[in-house]
């Protein structure tokens, strides 16, 4: 979601009193655009002229072969009410708006205390920093296939740990009811780079806070609760934002995960429980040829994540207390 | 001064760069034909399809093949651009239910009475390239599932549905952590498979001349139900195990050639074998593999059909096919080189014999996916029968098309 309206001003106005020769400054013009020239051409030719077409082709049916056809809002209106047409976009919604709400929470979790222990160790910290890491830099394709191991109903990993406390085996991924949890806690599992900005969050708590409120008596408890939290406010604030625009566009994993069984075809686990919303939209652009549809569904995700964004920016405190 | 060289020249270095990236189009020769193909499998794969090539040039004096080679992942993304910026191929392969879409919207033609004897060809690989009782394309080399099967555990494979069952129950009662057979699930791939079974009931998937969706009738329900009765004595806890035919936890499983080689390479312990599937009433079965087709825009166009029949004759039909990993489509070539094929290869030939086309509907992956798929599941999770996940998926089906049977 990189945001051209965001562009940096430049830091220093030129000072009118000062100008020299203006020729000179009219070519300085020349070669500035000259040089952001490749930039500039990037982002029209491979992110404006897409998005720009894709709204235009919301409002077509368009088989990707022939010329599309207008058909002004019908795209928006049959996803959203004909359940012959597009029987499972409702269903595609609930699944990434239950993982959104499992898969956020955790990764903060996981991220936060993954950070703390590694700011609490003295040695060695680098290592285990670069071992956390290490998930976000592997291939989806790999973190696919080692976690249809792991959560093999015969041989998986989980279960022989679950089993130790005497949970019987559970069949992760072909339960409709476990198939959202799995996937969350493989994406808590991939937190690094939130690990990572909450632990440059947690060295910029002054440790003058701390040790005045080690004087004030608060225990370790009370001193990651009323100092740490409340501290790190702005950097949960961000990470929330962000990881909620992440899940609610998942879809590598949820591809790889139930892309195996030999066929090409992919469609979202036992009962569509896996059917996230941007693989719902790749179906019908690639497989189904409805591109038309598909753009249209890519909007309505925009507008939601939008939505959800501002309601974030109202709603949630940014501030540090 | 200095300064706005180095810059001019930075910028004219970056631009340059950009430039590089843009192709240059081959100037065509009066009579060069391209051929769009899948990436090969392996370099022999390769020397046979130039074999193939030089020995249809010799023939044909003053003609050029020229083929270009796309991994197959990205083929259907590259062919479905391609015929968007017009820059098609003159011929090409094309995946099986592309055929029915790219016919209807004209982007592939006809094929001229008297290109081929259709008799020449095994009847459901030909039905494969039918839109409209019309022929687009031809069969390049196809391939069916059939029942692999574990000899120590499979003594002597089913023939019939009973034998499957019976069979299936004997395995799991005989070691109660072992499946009887990976029973396929409700997904895109399972629904793939299942038109073969209610084929193998007498059935019919669709009836396209009269509008009729018939996958609500008796034989379909059977076959639902067939998948439905083999869950028992094949718990999901054991087959949803990775690879669990190959690890020895299922006697059988229904899977195509791909996995002989890749259970003979990593399991070479595993003794198995490959048998048509069991039927109720007909030896029956699916097919799956290339079709080739001639595009529109594309020139040459009778040239390009004397290549596909060059490429599907029984000259050369069989080596092709092994060379591209699937089965001859010309009966004589399967005839005469059946012994060439491994032991469990001929499981697949005696099935591609009786194997039947998918219906030539342009939205049959739609329903195949969106309908068919969720109906299979439904009925196996046991959430309702399969006369009822079937009569809802058929009725949506007939709601999308807007078929009134």
């Amino acid at each position: 979601m990189a945001s051209p309206v965001l562009a940096e001003r430049p830091a220093v106005e030129p000072r009118p009193g000062r100008r020299r020769r203006p020729g000179i400054g009219r070519s300085d013009q020349l070669i500035g655009w000259l040089l952001i020239t490749p930039a500039l051409v990037y982002f029209v030719v491979f992110l404006l002229y897409p998005a720009v077409a894709a709204l235009y082709y919301s409002f077509t049916d368009w088989n990707l072969r022939t010329a599309p056809n207008w058909v002004g809002f019908a795209n928006y209106t049959e996803l959203l009410f004909n359940d012959v047409e597009f029987p499972h976009f409702w269903k595609s919604v609930q699944v990434t708006l239950q993982y959104t709400l499992i898969a956020v929470p955790l990764t903060l979790v996981s991220a936060l205390a993954q950070a703390l222990l590694i700011n609490a160790i003295r040695r060695g910290s680098n290592t285990f920093r670069l071992l956390l890491f290490l998930p976000v830099v592997t291939a989806e394709a790999a973190v696919g296939a080692i976690w249809r191991w792991l959560y093999d109903p015969q041989y998986g990993l989980i279960n022989a740990a679950l089993g130790l406390v005497g949970i019987p085996k559970q069949n992760w991924l072909n339960t409709p009811e476990l198939v959202i949890p799995a996937l969350a806690f493989i994406a808590a599992w991939q937190c690094g780079i939130s690990m990572i900005i909450y632990l440059a969050g947690l060295k910029g708590i002054p440790e003058s806070i701390r040790e005045a409120a080690i004087i004030d008596g608060a225990g370790p408890v009370q001193r990651f609760w009323k100092v740490v939290v409340p501290m790190l406010r702005p950097t949960t604030f961000y990470l929330v934002v962000t990881g909620t625009i992440a899940a609610l566009q998942v879809f590598g994993l949820v591809y790889v995960i139930f892309s195996g069984g030999g066929g090409r075809s992919v469609t979202g686990g036992p009962e569509q429980s896996g059917l996230a919303y941007v693989l719902h939209i790749y179906l019908y652009a690639f497989r189904y040829d409805a591109m038309g549809a598909a753009c249209a569904m890519s909007f309505m995700l925009l507008v939601l994540i939008m939505i959800v964004t501002a309601l974030q920016f109202k709603f949630l405190k940014q501030e540090a207390s | 001064m200095i300064r706005r060289v180095t810059g001019i020249a930075a910028v004219a270095a970056l631009l340059a760069g950009l430039t590089a990236c843009g192709g240059s189009e081959e100037a065509a020769g009066s009579t060069t034909l391209t051929y769009w193909m899948f990436q090969d499998r392996t370099p022999q794969a390769g020397e046979v399809v130039e074999k193939i090539r030089t020995d249809f040039e010799k023939a044909n004096p003053g003609v050029t093949v020229k083929i270009v080679k796309i991994p197959k992942d990205d083929y259907n993304t590259k062919l479905g651009s391609a015929v968007a910026a017009g820059t098609v191929p003159d011929v090409g392969i094309l995946d099986q239910p592309l055929v029915a879409r790219y016919a209807l919207d004209k982007t592939i033609v006809e094929m001229p009475a008297g290109t081929v004897n259709e008799a020449d060809f095994f009847e459901g690989a030909l039905n494969t390239n039918r839109v409209d009782g019309k022929l687009y394309g031809l069969p390049v080399d196809h391939t069916a599932v059939a029942l692999f099967y574990n000899k120590k555990l499979v003594p002597t494979p089913p023939k019939t549905w009973d034998e499957l069952k019976q069979m299936s129950d004997a395995i799991h009662k005989a070691d109660p952590k072992v499946a009887g057979i990976v029973v396929p699930k409700g997904d895109g791939y399972g629904a793939w498979m299942w038109p073969g079974v209610v084929h193998g009931a007498g059935g019919e998937m669709v009836d396209e001349a009269n509008k009729k969706i018939l996958f609500d009738q008796q034989p379909a329900v059977d076959a639902l139900q067939l998948w439905v009765d083999l869950l028992p004595s094949s718990p999901r806890e054991i087959t949803d195990s990775d690879l669990a035919f190959a690890n020895g936890l299922a006697g059988m499983m229904i899977s195509g050639p791909w996995d002989v080689a890749t259970i003979k390479d990593q399991f070479p312990e595993l003794d198995f074998n490959v048998a048509p599937l069991p039927y109720k009433t007909t030896p029956a079965g699916n097919i799956g593999g290339e079709n080739a087709v001639v595009f529109a825009k594309g020139t040459n166009a009778a040239l390009a059909w004397k290549w596909l029949a060059f490429l599907t004759n029984s000259d050369n039909n069989t080596q092709l096919a092994q060379a591209l990993g699937g089965f001859p489509i010309n009966k004589a070539a399967a005839e005469r080189d059946a012994a060439t094929f491994g032991e469990q290869q001929q499981g697949f030939l005696e099935q591609l014999k009786v194997a039947h086309a998918r219906p030539a509907l342009p939205d049959w992956i739609k329903i195949n996916d969106e309908f068919i798929a969720p109906a299979i599941e439904a009925a196996l999770s046991g959430k309702v029968t399969s006369q009822q996940a079937l009569t809802e998926a058929a009725n949506k089906t007939r709601a999308l098309l807007g078929w009134n049977s």
